[in-house]
């Protein structure tokens, strides 16, 4: 279509803006004037221009040429018409200029040739004056009118055509599982709506976007543009103009608010603001249906997380169920066997025999919490953990935790105590066993022989705490601050007193299982600690308040 | 109670823990036969008719629970299952499942002789036999229903006598939470363990010396109580 001479009012992004006026300021430097998106200097006339303007006036002689073969009385009644003939053939295939130049031809090629007086342009009769102004005019409107239906079929044609490929592309979207499809899809699909005009940039895995091989080349200003897109999360949609050539590029983001896949750059070229726009259209229509993609490949994304999820429970099972039968069967073995072993008269009479039976059971035990702290620790990191709650009695709780841990406890005094309004929990009872056991061993183990260890349950403040408290060696707030960590060690201890330093994280993970918490205070380094389970009381039930229907 | 020639059916696939197994009972004056496997333990059953059986879940052929389904279909010989899970879910369902008793691996030789005793009275006990149930200080007379604490009577409700009563007469084996809350109460409170809960308290506050840390009317956490019949307990393991 021609481009209009006149300029438009374009509104652009503010950032576009400046710079085409660093663009107009510096074109004005060069004493030249500069109309953003138009053509600064006269576009050189090419023989694709003429042709079309000789082939209208040549489709008149022709005309002219069978008119004059033609007997006169039947020529003179057909002149009007046959003259119509080549204006609306110029009009509806070269457009109006063309359809406007056959006009004039005609009326020229019939006053010459067929109007008194012959072989000359002037005209005597005013009737025949009359005959040719109304024949111009009806040639200017018919072209005009043809030349505006040539349009507007052109028009539905494209349309027609970006349509189909717009439905093709929605085609292949559909067969879209990765975000790799999607982009090779948009590739395809801009090669062959846009072709060199529009350039695709895909994110890469080391952060970075990669112009996609196959799709055009965008100049320096527009990748820098791209790279700020791709740096600044939740990228809006941006213009550039090309300094060199001063083309438009759209710039447009495929991706989520979070996550960028990839950048469109599509040179709308030096077009009209309407031009511009039509064309941003089209590669929103684009967008939306690549947006619809994402979403549902999101869909597909979240199922392929579940699978894995499911991979890892049973990557976890599988591991429990070695554990539990590679490990625990000759544990179990040993175990029993020292247990019998203890028993026998000739064990039981000698003094070294004993102690190294006892010796091996110590260690079997040992053994044991660390297997089971290993299988709990993968029960937590598998995010297997449901606790079966249960009401259960406080007192029962702790009373198993201490007779699960008797033997790392015989070396200490034991204090429990317990509140005697103590409400009934619901709790996962095992879980809280096994925290409140693992909080014991800890004391057991960063406190010296002979030293007390007491547990003190109490009701208090709608809260349950189990508090364990110990003449140890305390948490230096330092300490403090990494408990909780899985495989925390404090480097004080790495040394002295073995661990694997996910007692206290399981303990805490278990109790948090529960909305509760765990808390370690220390008034200092060996000043002993004490660690408490707080339970909130909204799990606990009033035992006054269940009635036994008892006489 | 149990007699000094009583036979032992041992059915576990590690010859190892049988090993240690035939050993603590023979010390104890048990006879000893073995199986590796759900068949042979099966056949053994059915010949020798064993006196006692241990029974191990994982076995290569059967699932220890469809074993002791098969066994518990013409046989009520006692049992005592041998697991690795302490899946609470999964020690009721073998007691439902006619499990006696069940001790989780690893163990020591004394909680399993434990058990294997108290199922052993509690198969061989007659009605001739004396109904008094003695327990440390407690005694607990089935007959008459007296229940004494140091030879001093103490007086029970009924609910308390009631869960006392189905305890006595397991002891020395765990009773499940469904078993106590279907024998006490009635209608929809039977599902209700809470009840249950205060009961035990109740219960304890009348026959323990420290009712907070109870030595004979102790928790099963999650599957149920037991009225223990070894007070020599402590550390041993």
């Amino acid at each position: 279509m021609s481009r209009s001479t006149k300029a438009k009012s374009l509104i652009y992004p503010l950032p576009l803006f400046q710079r085409l006026a660093d663009i107009r300021a510096r074109r004005a430097e060069a004493g030249r004037a500069f109309v953003p998106g138009f053509d600064a200097s006269p576009r050189r006339v090419t023989w694709t221009d003429v042709l079309p303007l000789l082939w209208s006036v040549g489709s008149v002689a022709i005309i002219t040429a069978i008119l004059f073969a033609l007997d006169e009385p039947i020529a003179a009644n057909l002149v009007p018409i046959a003259y119509l003939i080549p204006v609306i053939f110029a009009a509806t295939r070269w457009g109006v200029w063309s359809g406007t130049l056959a006009s004039l031809a005609a009326i020229a090629a019939a006053d010459f040739f067929f109007f008194t007086p012959l072989y000359s342009l002037r005209v005597d009769s005013p009737q025949e004056a009359i005959d040719l102004l109304v024949f111009l005019i009806v040639a200017l409107v018919s072209s005009n009118l043809a030349s505006r239906l040539q349009q507007e079929t052109e028009r539905l044609r494209r349309r027609e055509r970006e349509i189909q490929h717009l439905y093709e592309f929605s085609k292949r979207l559909a067969a879209c599982f990765t975000i790799s499809d999607l982009i090779d899809a948009i590739r395809h699909y801009l090669a062959r709506t846009l072709g060199q005009r529009a350039a695709l940039f895909v994110a890469s895995a080391g952060g970075h976007f990669e112009s996609s091989p196959g799709s055009g080349a965008a100049p320096p200003s527009v990748q820098e543009s791209v790279a700020a897109m791709m740096v600044a999360v939740g990228a809006t949609d941006r213009s550039v103009v090309d300094e060199q050539t001063q083309d438009v590029w759209l710039l447009r983001a495929i991706g989520s608010k979070t996550v960028v896949h990839g950048v469109i750059a599509i040179n709308v070229g030096r077009g009209t603001h309407d031009a511009i726009k039509s064309r941003a259209r089209r590669i929103e229509a684009v967008l939306e249906e690549v947006s619809l993609t994402l979403q549902r490949l999101d869909i597909g994304k979240a199922m392929d997380d579940a699978r894995l999820h499911l991979q890892a429970e049973l990557l976890r099972d599988a591991f429990h169920g070695t554990l539990s039968h590679e490990l625990c069967s000759p544990l179990a073995a040993i175990q029993g066997s020292v247990s019998v072993m203890r028993e026998m008269p000739a064990v039981a009479a000698d003094d070294r025999l004993r102690s190294l039976t006892e010796a091996v059971a110590d260690e079997v035990v040992r053994l044991d919490g660390h297997i089971r702290n290993l299988l709990n620790a993968t029960r937590v990191t598998a995010g297997g953990l449901t606790p079966r709650l249960e009401w259960s009695d406080p007192r029962d709780i702790v009373n198993a935790a201490v007779k699960a841990r008797a033997r790392r406890l015989a070396a200490h005094r034991l204090e429990i105590g317990f509140d005697d309004d103590l409400p009934l929990l619901n709790v996962d009872s095992g879980l809280v066993e096994e925290a409140c056991g693992q909080l014991l061993e800890n004391a057991a183990k960063y406190s010296p022989s002979g030293s007390t260890i007491s547990v003190q349950t109490r009701h208090e403040a709608g809260r349950i705490v189990m508090a364990i408290i110990d003449q140890g060696v305390g948490v230096t707030p330092d300490e403090q601050r990494h408990l909780g960590r899985k495989s925390f060690r404090s480097p004080r201890h790495q040394a002295s007193v073995p661990g694997s330093g996910l007692g206290f994280w399981i303990a805490s993970t278990f109790i948090r299982a529960h909305d509760g918490s765990v808390e370690v205070v220390s008034r200092g380094q060996g000043l002993g600690t004490t660690a408490s389970i707080l339970l909130s009381a909204q799990h606990a039930i009033d035992s006054e308040l269940v009635t036994c229907d008892d006489e | 109670m149990s007699n000094p020639r009583n036979l032992v059916l041992l059915i576990d696939d590690e010859p190892k823990i049988r090993r240690f197994l035939r050993a603590g009972f023979e010390i104890h004056g048990f006879s000893v036969v073995e199986a590796e496997n759900s068949a042979d333990g099966l056949k053994i059953a059915t010949f020798n008719a064993p006196d006692l059986v241990i029974l191990d879940l994982g076995l290569p052929d059967l699932h220890g629970s469809e074993t002791l389904e098969r066994l518990r279909s013409w046989s009520n010989v006692p049992v005592i299952v041998l697991s690795v899970e302490s899946d609470e879910d999964e020690k009721v369902r073998l007691l439902q499942a006619g499990a006696d008793d069940y001790v989780v691996k690893p163990f020591g030789m004394a909680e399993l002789l434990a058990r294997s005793d108290a199922a052993l009275r509690r198969y061989f006990k007659s009605a001739t036999e004396n109904p008094v149930v003695m327990v440390g200080p407690l005694s607990v007379d089935l007959a008459s229903r007296a229940v004494s604490l140091n030879q001093t009577r103490i007086k029970l409700t009924r609910k308390e006598y009631r869960l006392l009563h189905v305890l006595a007469v397991h002891v020395g084996l765990v009773v499940t939470h469904d078993q106590l809350l279907k024998e006490i109460w009635t209608g929809n409170q039977r599902d209700n363990i809470q009840y249950l809960r205060i009961l035990v308290r109740k219960l304890r506050q009348k026959i323990e010396t420290d009712p907070n840390q109870p030595r004979l009317l102790v928790t099963e956490s999650g599957v149920g109580y037991r009225l223990e019949n070894r007070l020599e307990t402590s550390v041993a393991n």
